[in-house]
Parts: structure tokens; C-alpha cells; sequence
């Protein structure tokens, strides 16, 4: 296969067979510590995809890059084909009407209400008038079930309401792509598994491709068609569920698991913390 | 040795790394400047009415206090300066003295300080949070310039209300001190007239209020730039907005003594009169 270099990338529409997201050779280092290294992955239209991996492996990191938020070191990200490092304002303009974003604390403006949140993207993107505007931020927050909140402001609301709230903001313009980044992140139980349906019922009935950021296992297992799992700037893993539970290796079992002793560098880090504190006040108790 | 060299090398990175965050401060001066014009023709830029809150926001509501101090300044300013003047001369030199320093300095250095402390450290907390909770990210990444969003409007506002401000404290203070002159020290109101008139020049008062608009300038871009930048949590938006303030106050009084020595150059020359 011939690898599209980032000219062809940029010039006519973008092919049937172009995949949704192309990252390309992706590395990033913050001074010695190298948190992307040479990754490269395709991801395809109409999917849910799961990228996980233990606290501070770069998943947040590596979103950050697919949203255009933050310059590589090296390689690319191809958004509908397009080089968003490379590509000229325009352009950059134009891709970022491809995909929405729901951040891990929502992000909404606090200054605005939830309608005029949402209503923020068309108004800059389209010239519609007002009320085609103010049916198109009723239909989206019907969508996520947040009718009845578009005249509060952001800290008039729940958690688990925020982040519909930035979820109708995300798919306001129609977006071929949705990054969600953490999006069970402080909810409780229940509102994670309506999160979790939101994310299954638009990539259904919106045929969009969403790209979520989380470790929850249990959510990864309800939505997600495919899985990649990030250690040490890489892919360690790509599958499905299935995949996932059947996989034999140490490094996704520990992860899957969330047992302390494994290959995983961190919790053995806090294991042995936790050994020490803990067997130090033990041996305390045994000499007194 | 090689002390010498590690010195030359901390020197150098120092130099640069300053240096760069300078160039990054002046392209996001320039952007806010540029956006702010072309806001005045393109509602996409922001939205108009945010113009007006922010014009609100700076100017109106700082009508009490620009008013209240300029007052006392120019009291004060009297209080202490007519009994050594009444001991070399007529104390009616005071209106002069006191016209001169509020017109061109005071006035607006004052109003200025009085305008980062109440109006920038709200910019820098304000836009720090929103950095903080990933608003700006969110507005570029919905195609959303942050800086002709959030900073545009609030440099079109400080650098209109700013120098409104500056007018309101010079005559507040002018007020004051002929308040304090008449009653306390018995000038008469002819007297006070007659001698602000022979010294205060309207150049004085123009380049007063072209202070206030570098002053603005400074003041927006200092604390929105601080702002932008904060990263981590909410105790990094409380360290941001104390060094903005301190930046502006450092700032304001290099350029106004900078702008005094160019003014006092053009009136030697008697390029103004």
C-alpha cells in the first residue's frame, strides 16, 4: 500500500476508502520523557473506538494532537484526509467542521446559557438565520435528552447534564467524527451507563465516528467496536471487546484485571508505597 | 573555564527564552488588534454585544471609583503642596502645579493603575479559569479564534474606556483640588482660574489621554496574555493574576516616564505647544 504523502492528502475531496482519522508516524517528547513515540493507526468511518492505557501514557496527549490543539515533534494526523499541521487556515477552518469535541469537564462557556453553547458553532460556521438556528439547538438537545435545560447556565447544572450539554455543543454542526475525551469521568454509575447509550445511539443513528478517551472498563466493553490500548508512547494492543478479554497478554490482562502486580510501571510504584506504609506501621505494631 | 561558559549559556538561554515569550506576547497583541478592527465589520469574529458588556464591564463600572479617588488625589494633592509653595510665593501656583501634574501624569497613571488592579487582574482571573477548564481549547476547536473571541472585544473596550476613565479622574481630581484650595486655603475662584489657565496647554491634556491609550493597550495585552497561558489548576490562575498586575504596574511607569522624556524632547523643540 502507497502511503499518502501530506500533499495528496490536502488536495480534492477526500476518497470513499480515505479512513476516518490517519495518524502517521506520530511522536511527541516534553524534554526526556517521550510520550509519543512513532505511532501510527488508521481509524475507520462509522465506528466506535476505545483508546485506553494506565494514567500518563498519552492518551490525552495524543487527542490533543488529533484535535489540532497541539503541534507534533513528528508525523502527522490526517483528518478526512487532511494534515491539520500542514494545512493553511482555510483548510484548518474547514476540518474543524468535521469533528466536535466533548472535553472531560465539558468545557462550556460559563457566560453563556446551555442554547447559546450549543447555538456557538452554527452561528460561527453558518449564515442561518436565528430561528433555523434556535430549531437546530432545540433538535440536538432533544437528541441528548436536555430539552428542558437550554435557558440554564453551566453552573445551574449537574455533572452528568454538562456533559450532554457538551455533547449537543460537539454534534451541532453534524460532525463526521466525535472525540469524547474521559466522559464517565466523575459520574456516577448511572449516568455513565446514559453516557455510554448516548455514545452507541448517535454513532447508530448519525453514522459518526466517535473516538473515546477512557479507562472504565465496563464502558469500554458496552461501546466500543474496537479497542486500542497506549503503553510506553505505542500501541500495545488493537482488538475488539472480544479481543480484549480473550487477550493473553500481561500488560492488558493487568489492565483489564486492575491488579496492582503486573507489567504496568505505576501501581507497582504505589504497590510498593503502599507496602512500605503499611509494613512499617506493622512492624511498629509487632515491636510494641 | 568552564564556569564562564555555563554563565554564557544560562545567559543565552535566559536571553532566549524570554525573548520568545516577548515575540509570542507581541503576535497576540497584534492579533487581538487585528480581530478587534475586523470585528467592527464581521459579527463572526464576536459577538457585538460582547463589546458593549466589556465596554460596561471597564468603563461604566469603574465610573465610582475613578470618580471617588481622582477626588482625593487632587485634595490630597493641594494639602500637601500649598503651604511650601505659600512660603516662595502666591499660593494660587498651586491650581498650576496641580493642573500640570493631574493633566499630564498623575491623571493618567493613576487611572491606569486604578484600571489594571480593578479591570486587568478580572481579565487575567477571568480568562485564566476559562483556560483552566479547557474553554479556550474548546473554542478553537469548534473553529473559534480564541483570541478574536475573548481578548478582541476586551481590547476595543479598555483602550475606548480607558482614557473615558482617564477624563473622568483628571477632572474629578482637578475638582478636588479646587474644592480644597477655595475652602481651605483661600484662593479665590478668579485667582484659581486666571493661573490654570496660564499654565495648563491643551497639548497637556491630549498627551495625557494618548498615555491612557498605551496604557490600555499594555494593561489588555499584559493580563489576557497571562491569562491565556495559565496551566494546572486554580492556584496557577491566583499566581497568574499577581504577576499580571505586578507586570502592568512595572510596565506602566517604564512607559510613562518613557513618554515624558519623548513629550518633554517635542516641547524643548516646541514641536508642541
Amino acid at each position: 500500500m502507497i502511503e499518502p504523502t501530506a500533499a495528496d492528502a490536502n488536495d480534492g475531496p477526500p476518497r470513499a476508502a480515505t479512513p476516518a482519522i490517519s495518524v502517521r508516524n506520530l511522536s511527541k517528547a516534553y524534554g526526556d520523557n517521550r510520550v509519543l513515540d512513532n505511532m501510527s493507526f488508521d481509524l475507520e468511518r462509522g465506528r466506535v473506538y476505545v483508546i485506553m492505557g494506565p494514567s500518563g501514557c498519552g492518551k490525552s496527549t495524543l487527542l490533543r494532537h488529533m484535535i489540532g490543539a497541539e503541534e507534533a515533534d513528528a508525523g502527522q494526523v490526517l483528518i478526512d484526509g487532511l494534515d491539520l499541521q500542514s494545512a493553511n487556515p482555510r483548510q484548518r477552518e474547514e476540518a474543524k467542521r468535521k469533528y466536535g469535541v466533548l472535553f472531560q469537564s465539558a468545557a462550556l462557556l460559563n457566560g453563556l446559557t446551555v442554547a447559546e453553547n450549543v447555538a456557538l458553532p452554527i452561528q460561527r460556521h453558518t449564515d442561518l438565520p436565528r430561528s433555523t438556528i434556535d430549531l437546530m439547538v432545540k433538535l440536538k438537545l432533544e437528541l441528548v435528552g436536555m430539552g428542558n435545560a437550554a435557558d440554564k447556565y453551566p453552573y445551574e447544572i449537574s455533572g452528568g447534564m454538562k456533559k450532554r450539554a457538551g455533547l449537543a455543543r460537539a454534534i451541532a454542526l453534524d460532525p463526521a467524527i466525535v472525540f469524547y475525551d474521559e466522559p464517565s469521568a466523575g459520574l456516577d454509575p448511572v449516568m455513565i451507563g446514559v453516557i455510554d447509550k448516548l455514545i452507541r445511539d448517535l454513532t447508530a443513528k448519525l453514522g459518526i465516528t466517535s473516538v473515546v478517551i477512557t479507562h472504565e472498563i465496563p464502558s469500554i466493553f458496552r461501546i466500543a467496536d474496537e479497542v486500542l490500548m497506549l503503553y510506553g508512547g505505542r500501541i500495545a494492543f488493537r482488538g475488539t471487546p472480544q479481543d480484549l478479554r480473550n487477550s493473553t497478554s500481561p500488560l492488558v490482562r493487568q489492565f483489564v484485571s486492575g491488579d496492582p502486580e503486573g507489567p504496568i510501571n505505576a501501581p507497582r510504584q504505589l504497590a510498593d508505597l503502599s507496602e512500605r506504609l503499611i509494613g512499617g506501621a506493622r512492624r511498629k505494631e509487632a515491636q510494641a | 573555564m568552564s564556569f564562564l561558559t555555563d554563565l554564557i549559556v544560562a545567559l543565552g538561554q535566559f536571553i532566549n527564552r524570554y525573548l520568545a515569550v516577548l515575540g509570542k506576547a507581541v503576535r497576540f497583541g497584534a492579533q487581538a488588534m487585528a480581530f478587534g478592527v475586523r470585528g467592527l465589520f464581521s459579527r463572526r469574529i464576536y459577538p457585538r454585544h460582547e463589546l458593549i458588556v466589556q465596554m460596561d464591564y471597564t468603563g461604566a463600572r469603574s465610573t465610582a471609583i475613578m470618580v471617588l479617588l481622582g477626588f482625593l488625589v487632587g485634595a490630597s494633592l493641594v494639602i500637601q503642596t500649598t503651604p511650601s509653595l505659600a512660603r516662595y510665593g502666591p499660593a494660587e501656583l498651586v491650581a498650576g502645579v496641580v493642573g500640570v501634574s493631574i493633566l499630564r501624569t498623575l491623571g493618567p497613571l493613576l487611572a491606569a493603575i486604578i484600571f489594571a488592579g480593578r479591570v486587568g487582574a478580572g481579565f487575567t482571573a477571568e480568562l485564566g479559569t476559562m483556560a483552566v477548564s479547557e474553554e479556550i481549547t474548546a473554542l478553537d476547536t469548534m473553529g473559534i479564534h480564541p483570541v478574536g473571541y475573548l481578548v478582541a472585544p476586551r481590547f476595543l473596550a479598555a483602550c475606548l474606556m480607558l482614557p473615558a476613565c482617564t477624563v473622568l479622574f483628571d477632572l474629578s481630581a482637578l475638582c478636588g483640588g479646587y474644592v480644597v484650595g477655595i475652602y481651605q486655603f483661600n484662593i479665590t475662584s478668579e485667582d484659581w482660574f486666571n493661573v490654570t489657565k496660564q499654565f495648563v496647554k491643551m497639548s497637556d491634556f491630549i498627551f495625557g489621554l494618548s498615555k491612557s491609550v498605551v496604557f490600555a493597550w499594555l494593561i489588555t495585552l499584559v493580563c489576557c496574555f497571562k491569562g491565556f497561558h495559565v496551566r494546572g489548576s486554580g492556584i496557577e490562575v491566583g499566581r497568574a493574576t499577581m504577576q499580571a498586575i505586578v507586570i502592568c504596574l512595572i510596565l506602566l511607569i517604564i512607559s510613562d516616564t518613557v513618554m515624558s522624556l519623548i513629550y518633554n524632547f517635542m516641547y524643548r523643540m516646541e514641536w508642541v505647544r
